[in-house]
C-alpha cells in the first residue's frame, strides 16, 4: 500500500511575495553586495556630530564653502553631495570640534536663505583681527570692529550669504586640576617667537591652535597643543623653551652650577617656585617647583 | 607572466538572479511556514546568508537558494522548538496501525501548523520536500535512527490531530 503521507509532497511552486518586501529586500542585497565598495567610495562625510550642529540655507553653496574655508577657516569634511540639476543638496564643514551642514535653497522644503534678518553664529578664531580683514576682503560687511570687551577681543561681520559671525577670541579651556608633574617631568612648555601676532596666524592656520591673553605682555596661552603651552612674543632665544619639574629647587640650582649651568634667581608666581637657568651649552629653561 | 585579473565578487550574480529566485523562495517558505510575515523574514535571511555564502564559493542557482532556506526554515522551526519545549506536554502515542485515509492537502496544512515545531519540521522535510530519511537527518543533526523514531511519533500527532483529536 502507498504511503498516505505522500499526498503531502509539495513540489515547488513559485509566488510572488508583496512588490514593496521584494524592493526593499533587492535594496538589502544590493547593500550587502556593495558593502565593500561603499567603503572606499563613500562620498559622504564620516563627521563626528556634536548634540547641536547647525544647518545653513545658502544662495551659492559653493561659494559659501569657499568663503567659510578661506576666511572662516573651516575645514571641509567629504564631497558635497550634489543634485541632479547641479545644485549642491548638503555639505559638511568643520570649525575647529563643531560641525555645520549647509545646502543650496529648496523653498519647497522651506530651506531659504536669510535675507530681511540673519541668523549668528559665535565663532572662535585664532585671531579676530586678520579674521576680519579676510573675511571683509572676501565680500563680507564688517557689522562691528574688533573691539576689546570683557569677554576678549570680538568683533562682528555678515557674510555674503546671509549669515552673521560674532567672531571672538577663544574662551580659556576650563582649567582642570591636573596632577602636579613630577620631579624630571616636564612642566610647561614656552613657543618664543619674535612676533607672536604672525605666530598666532600661522600656526593657528596651520594647526589650528587657538590663544587666549596669558598673564604677561604679548605673551599668550595655548589651546589644542594636548599640554601646558604658551606663546611668548619678542623673546631673545626663539623656539620652544621648556620648564622642567623639580622636588627642590634651591637643591636643583645648586646642580645647575655644579655641571658647568647657569642658574637663575628662585622667585615667587602664582604657580610655584621659578627660575631661569641656562645648561652648560646655553640653552635656556626653567625649572619649577611646584 | 600572467595578467592582473579583476575577481568579479561572485556576489554579483545573486543580484542577477533575484528577480528570477525571488518567487521560487518565497513559494518554497510561505505554504511551509503558512504566515506571510514569516515566510518574508525567512526570505531576507536566506537572501542576505547568501550573500556570504556565495563569496565563500557557493555555487549561486535558484536550487541553491532554496537549500539555503530550508536551512533557515529548519532553524526557525529548532528556535520555535525551544520556546515550545517548556509549554508541551511530552505526551507521544506509541505506534499504532497502518492508516490508509486519504490526506486532503489543504486540510494537512492546517494539521501541520497545529504540530510541535520538530514534528512539523520533521514532516515537511520527509514529505513536502520529499527528501530521503537521511537528508531529513542531516538536517536535523539526528542519527537517521533517531529521525525515524521521530518521523513515527510525528506521523502518530499528525494523525491524531487530522482524526480531530488534541496533540
Amino acid at each position: 500500500m502507498t504511503d498516505p503521507f505522500k499526498a503531502l509532497r509539495l513540489p515547488p511552486t513559485p509566488m510572488n511575495p508583496d512588490p514593496a518586501f521584494a524592493a526593499q529586500l533587492r535594496d538589502q542585497l544590493e547593500q550587502a553586495v556593495l558593502e565593500p565598495e561603499q567603503k572606499t567610495m563613500t562620498t559622504h562625510a564620516e563627521t563626528k556630530l556634536s548634540t547641536l550642529t547647525p544647518y545653513l540655507a545658502v544662495t551659492d553653496a559653493r561659494a559659501a564653502i569657499t568663503f567659510y574655508v578661506e576666511a572662516l577657516g573651516a575645514a571641509q569634511q567629504g564631497q558635497p553631495i550634489i543634485m541632479d540639476d547641479g545644485k549642491v543638496g548638503h555639505a559638511e564643514l568643520t570649525f575647529g570640534d563643531a560641525t555645520i551642514m549647509l545646502a543650496e535653497e529648496f523653498p519647497e522644503l522651506g530651506h531659504t536663505a536669510p535675507t530681511t534678518s540673519y541668523p549668528s553664529y559665535r565663532l572662535e578664531v585664532p585671531d579676530v583681527d586678520t579674521t576680519i580683514t579676510r573675511a571683509v576682503a572676501r565680500g563680507a560687511e564688517l557689522l562691528r570692529p574688533a573691539t576689546n570687551t570683557d569677554h576678549g577681543k570680538t568683533g562682528t561681520i555678515l557674510d555674503p550669504f546671509g549669515h552673521r559671525w560674532l567672531l571672538a577670541e577663544a574662551t580659556p579651556a576650563p582649567k582642570t586640576p591636573a596632577p602636579a608633574p613630577s620631579h624630571g617631568e616636564l612642566g610647561y612648555h614656552t613657543f618664543q617667537v619674535p612676533d607672536a601676532e604672525a605666530a598666532k596666524t600661522f600656526y593657528g592656520a596651520l594647526l589650528g591652535w587657538h590663544f587666549t591673553p596669558g598673564r604677561v605682555e604679548n605673551g599668550w596661552q595655548i589651546e589644542g597643543t594636548g599640554g601646558m603651552a604658551g606663546l611668548w612674543g619678542g623673546q631673545g632665544q626663539t623656539g620652544w623653551k621648556l620648564m622642567y619639574a623639580v622636588q627642590d629647587l634651591n637643591a636643583a640650582l645648586r646642580t645647575v652650577t655644579n655641571q658647568g649651568g647657569t642658574a637663575g634667581k628662585a622667585e615667587t608666581q602664582p604657580y610655584g617656585l621659578s627660575a631661569e637657568c641656562t645648561d652648560n651649552q646655553g640653552i635656556e629653561f626653567w625649572l619649577w617647583q611646584p | 607572466m600572467s595578467e592582473p585579473r579583476a575577481h568579479p565578487d561572485p556576489a554579483f550574480a545573486l543580484l542577477e538572479l533575484y528577480e528570477a529566485a525571488l518567487p521560487q523562495v518565497y513559494g518554497y517558505l510561505l505554504p511551509r511556514c503558512g504566515n506571510r510575515t514569516q515566510a518574508e523574514e525567512l526570505t531576507s535571511e536566506t537572501f542576505l546568508a547568501a550573500v556570504k555564502a556565495a563569496r565563500e564559493g557557493g555555487p549561486v542557482s535558484t536550487p541553491w537558494l532554496i537549500g539555503i532556506a530550508r536551512h533557515k526554515l529548519v532553524d526557525h522551526w529548532r528556535r520555535q522548538e525551544r520556546e515550545q519545549r517548556g509549554l508541551r506536554l511530552l505526551y507521544e502515542d506509541p505506534l499504532n496501525d497502518p492508516w490508509d485515509r486519504e490526506i486532503n492537502a489543504l486540510q494537512a496544512q492546517a494539521v501541520l501548523a497545529e504540530l510541535a515545531a520538530h514534528h512539523r519540521s520533521a514532516l515537511t522535510l520527509r514529505y513536502l520536500d520529499g527528501l530521503p530519511v537521511a537528508e531529513v537527518a542531516k538536517h536535523l543533526d539526528r542519527t537517521i535512527h533517531a529521525t525515524e523514531a521521530l518521523l513515527t511519533r510525528a506521523r502518530t500527532a499528525f494523525k491524531r490531530i487530522h482524526n480531530g483529536g488534541h496533540r
